[in-house]
């Protein structure tokens, strides 16, 4: 029922709100998608990845190119093609890169993401170097907000049918144990590879769709670190490897940050700064340990008590 | 390149090497022994390079000098942070702890840029500038102090990890929490410590580089990711990994800056990947 | 389930504010400026500027629309010195804090990001900060700038050296990969060549580059003539306190942006001296403007007695208020606060002012006034040396070798 009640809600939003807090939600559903996509391998798989935005910037460039080029593509189609070519890129770069573990893949798939942000830095005849490209200008917000909702909740359906899925199953065993997951007879490459492409193929299609909507696009905007970490920290506020987990967080961090810097003007990311480390003290594992545990069979309802406990479960004396 | 410029490039890079090694002294035995990947890193080489400019702007001490007054400050500094907030946190996943250092990167960085404003500083005395000539080569003498500098404490730091009882601790305690704690360690004193040490090393590092670049309060964040590379190319667990680290990282970069610095960074990070695929242990790391 | 639905629910009841709306009689303006991150001082200078204009223009009495005098109100956000969060506080101005009229951010990359969202609202903006002639290639309709383009920046220090010594022969140009400097440092080599002088090189660096010693060293081994920096003051700074330490002795080193900051000073102290820099605006010229102020010096002279911890006035000061004295007149002239009427009448424009003359070309940047070129001299002063019709001092050149100094 409640479920229901917040589709419909989400549904009639235009109707409801100004244009301007629409754009706000459609950058959260932005964010959720790139979250859910770095779910996938940083949360279902275990592979911390720290270059996704990389294939934000692939699908934004690829998306705003054949949109201006002289094929003067459609806007969906040009999408697909932006999210095809970052997971044949992912996929090629993660077949060496996927072998690598733990931090060592962070710093790997790093340095992708900066390597792939200087290049696009320099090719001007291709990306008009750091000047950047404009996109044909589209004015409907609402355009916006139900393609971003549209592809929020395929991802939602995605997520659940990957966790259930023998794909799923593998990945989570990698993440637990990948030499005993690979005497299971798991195919680790295949499965690495899969959670990675698909990864990719969400931060294409919020880029494209950024880009779109930015009409405005450079390496310096696009290309940049910050999206990289916003989606991990969208998905750690909601809970690692959970479905909903990366759109809640995603929602949470996007509408929290709006909010607190269009009312500190100066002092923003202190405000910010300071939940997020109050969130990370008592809910170190996410907002879903509080909304998940009541579906277990057994296991009371979360109370403002375990908070505490929290805290004291994860410190060292 | 020429007999002159190439060995002005290879002095270059041994210089920026030395001041590198500091920078990710600290993050790499916070990194090392606690398994904490410390964005606020960056934070503290700021506060470091803001205490040195304001000893010496204020009082006219020399930047060398306040290198001690920056290490102890960040030294408590740390102390406080870790046992007030990241030992909270410290059995959480790793990826909270990244998540809870970003939060501070993020409040201290803007608090500096609060009140300090953020107006470009450096810290300018009548020897900045200067220095020697070795044939075509010109050594300036804050860049020599500064790798001076740097080669001691990686010294003083690699002796107190060997020879002293913290530091044995410290060590003992990165490779096996529950095999030091039965052998009586406090670890929650150790991890203050081990933090704190970072941090002091981090404050250093801010005082050298003080000197050497304009800094404003979003010096940090670069720094950061060197560090995050240097640790990786040259690999955890030892001190002189640190330098081996710095020392690529270096080298790679101002030999690229020469020629294609437009492209300096892309090619940087594509040899550090390409490294990375053949030693997935890092450079200098043994095989995990 | 139904737990997540609440807390969504919540998040979302949580961005849901009111915010104030403006009274009758007062026009809105709207501005994303820098106030943290990488170029937070120099959003600073524009909020200032902005400001000083805004109180002068409010202290008279306001603007006069059909008979009507109107106050004008100034909305700020912080864009954090990332171009990407300037689009999304235009559209806040525009959509939720329903300004009239937007001012610009500070620099090229965030006016690049604004301009098309203000064609997407039809809401005109004049910018103070943006002189990238890339942000004017698109064809919008509803930016302009009051400034000079990019690539006339350097042009200055070019034709001053050229007219002191028939000798020069090289140059050597390097600059920040960015929207603005690029077009600076490209603009530069294109008009030394077409003097006659010889690029021995030219090259771009990344953006928060935090050593151009690599390219200091390759620039020694060439010996040119004349030193160009485009970049922002952070590299600056980096490239003279480098060239020290190298050796790196032209006979003349000049900037697009530092030296007409008071920082250049403040961190280089004497090793600023004899360094060009290219300048929007200085108190030194010789307008005489149809504005508050009249004149370069009764600007000064009014802004320093409001804002006393202005030593030096930075041009980013001048050039905002400009473009706020251009929108009163657009506005005034227009008779009306419709956006459409305002764009056309901004278009139309042309006066000058303390600042020089307003005009805007069919792109819509201003390429009627000149540039000048100010020099940092060794009695701790900068004069401005070029052009020479308004020069306070003769510009001293050559540079001395960095060991030949005192």
């Amino acid at each position: 029922m409640g479920f229901l009640a917040l589709l419909a809600l989400l549904l009639a939003l235009p109707k409801l709100v100004s244009s301007y807090k629409l754009l706000t939600y459609t950058r959260f559903l932005i964010l959720a998608l790139m979250a859910q996509g770095w779910n996938f391998i940083g949360g279902y798989t275990g592979y911390a990845a720290f270059g996704n935005v990389a294939y934000f910037g692939i699908g934004a460039y690829t998306t705003g190119l054949l949109m201006i080029g002289k094929w003067h593509v459609p806007f969906f189609p040009a999408l697909a093609a932006g999210a095809l070519l970052s997971a044949c890129v992912a996929i090629l770069l993660g077949l060496p890169i996927l072998r690598l573990k733990g931090h060592y893949f962070a710093i790997a798939t790093l340095g992708v993401a900066e390597a792939l942000a200087q290049v696009a830095d320099n090719w001007d005849s291709l990306t008009d170097g750091s000047t950047g490209i404009d996109l044909p200008i589209k004015s409907e917000g609402e355009f916006f907000y139900y393609t971003a909702l549209g592809f929020v909740i395929l991802g939602l359906l995605a997520t659940w049918a990957f966790a259930r899925s023998k794909i799923g199953y593998g990945c989570v065993a990698i993440r637990e144990d990948q030499d005993a997951a690979r005497m299971l007879g798991i195919n680790t490459t295949l499965y690495k590879g899969i959670a990675y492409a698909i990864s990719a193929v969400f931060a294409a299609i919020a880029g494209g769709i950024t880009a779109y909507q930015n009409v405005h696009v450079t390496p310096g905007d696009f290309f940049k670190i910050d999206y990289t970490l916003q989606m991990i920290i969208a998905t750690i506020i909601g809970g690692v490897g959970s479905v909903a987990g990366p759109v809640l967080g995603a929602a949470v961090y996007q509408l929290l940050s709006t909010y607190i810097w269009g009312r500190f003007i100066e002092l923003h990311p202190t405000v910010l700064g300071f939940i997020i480390i109050f969130f990370i003290v008592f809910l170190p594992r996410g907002l879903m340990t509080v909304i998940g545990r009541r579906r277990k069979s057994g296991e009371r309802p979360f109370k403002a008590s375990d908070l505490l406990a929290n805290v004291r479960a994860h410190r060292v004396t | 390149m020429g007999g002159a410029e190439l060995g002005q490039i290879f002095v270059n890079a041994v210089l920026l090497s030395g001041i590198l090694a500091l920078v990710a002294l600290g993050f790499s035995l916070v990194w090392g022994i606690m398994n904490i990947v410390n964005l606020a890193h960056g934070a503290f080489i700021v506060l470091g390079a803001y205490i040195t400019f304001f000893l010496h702007e204020l009082l006219g001490v020399d930047p060398f000098l306040s290198i001690p007054v920056a290490m102890l400050a960040l030294f408590t500094l740390g102390w406080i942070v870790q046992r007030g907030l990241i030992n909270q946190v410290i059995k959480a996943p790793l990826l909270a702890t990244f998540l809870l250092t970003f939060g501070l990167e993020l409040l201290i960085v803007n608090l500096i840029n609060y009140f300090f404003k953020a107006d470009l500083r450096s810290v300018t005395t009548p020897y900045s500038g200067t220095g020697f000539t070795l044939g075509p080569v010109r050594i300036p003498y804050i860049r020599l102090g500064a790798l001076g500098v740097s080669l001691v404490l990686v010294a003083a730091l690699a002796w107190f990890l060997k020879s002293s009882r913290t530091g044995r601790a410290i060590r003992a305690t990165g490779m096996d929490i529950d095999a030091a704690r039965l052998t009586g360690v406090k670890v929650a004193t150790i991890y203050a410590a081990t933090f704190a040490i970072g941090a002091g090393m981090a404050g250093a590092a801010g005082s050298l580089l003080s000197m050497i670049v304009p800094f404003d309060p979003t010096l940090g964040g670069a720094y950061t990711q060197r560090a995050f590379a240097i640790c990786v190319l040259g690999g955890l667990g030892n001190v002189a990994n640190v330098v081996i680290g710095a020392a690529i990282y270096a080298f790679v970069d101002v030999f690229v800056g020469a020629r294609l610095p437009s492209l300096s960074r892309a090619v940087t990070f594509a040899i550090l990947v390409l490294l990375l695929i053949l030693r997935p242990q890092g450079i200098a790391g043994k095989s995990v | 389930m139904k737990r997540t639905a609440m807390v969504s629910l919540l998040a979302l009841a949580l961005a849901l504010g009111a915010f104030p709306v403006a009274a009758e009689d007062t026009i809105s303006f709207g501005a994303a400026v820098s106030l943290t991150g990488k170029t937070a001082k120099e959003g600073e200078y524009t909020r200032d500027g902005y400001n000083f204009a805004v109180d002068t223009v409010n202290a008279q009495g306001g603007i006069a629309v059909a008979g009507k005098k109107y106050k004008i109100a100034v909305k700020y956000y912080d864009d954090e010195s990332k171009s990407e969060r300037t689009a999304q506080l235009i559209e806040k101005l525009i959509n939720e804090d329903k300004v009239t009229f937007i001012l610009g951010p500070y620099g090229s990359a965030p006016s690049g990001t604004a301009a098309p969202i203000c064609e997407k609202y039809k809401i005109p903006m004049i910018e103070a900060n943006g002189s990238a002639e890339s942000i004017f290639s698109k064809g919008y309709k509803y930016t302009f700038a009051v400034l000079s383009p990019a690539k006339l920046y350097l042009k200055g220090v070019i034709d001053l050296v050229m007219s002191r010594d028939k000798t020069v022969k090289t140059v050597a140009v390097l600059g920040e990969n960015e929207p603005f400097s690029k077009e600076v440092a490209s603009g530069a080599a294109d008009y030394a060549k077409e003097k006659g002088l010889q690029v021995v090189y030219q090259e771009l660096y990344p953006t928060g580059t935090q050593d151009v010693s690599a390219l200091l060293t390759r620039i020694k081994g060439m010996n040119p003539d004349v030193v160009l920096g485009a970049g922002h003051l952070q590299d600056s700074l980096l490239i003279v306190k480098q060239a020290k330490d190298l050796g790196v002795s032209p006979k003349a080193m000049g900037f697009s942006v530092g030296p007409s900051s008071p920082e250049f000073r403040e961190n280089l102290k004497g090793n600023a001296d004899y360094i060009f820099g290219s300048t929007q605006w200085t108190e030194a010229l010789k307008y005489n403007g149809d504005d508050p102020w009249k004149t370069p010096k009764g600007y000064a002279e009014a802004f320093r007695a409001k804002n006393p911890k202005y030593n030096v006035i930075p041009y980013q000061v001048a050039e905002s208020s400009a473009a706020v004295i251009a929108f009163c007149r657009a506005i005034e002239k227009a008779g009306t606060l419709d956006p459409t009427k305002v764009r056309d009448a901004i278009a139309a424009l042309d006066f000058m002012t303390f600042y020089g003359q307003i005009k805007f070309d069919s792109r819509g940047i201003n390429i009627y006034k000149p540039m000048a070129i100010e020099q940092l001299q060794p009695d701790g002063k900068k004069y401005t040396v070029f052009p020479a019709a308004v020069a306070e001092k003769e510009a001293l050149y050559p540079m001395p070798a960095w060991d030949k100094r005192k």
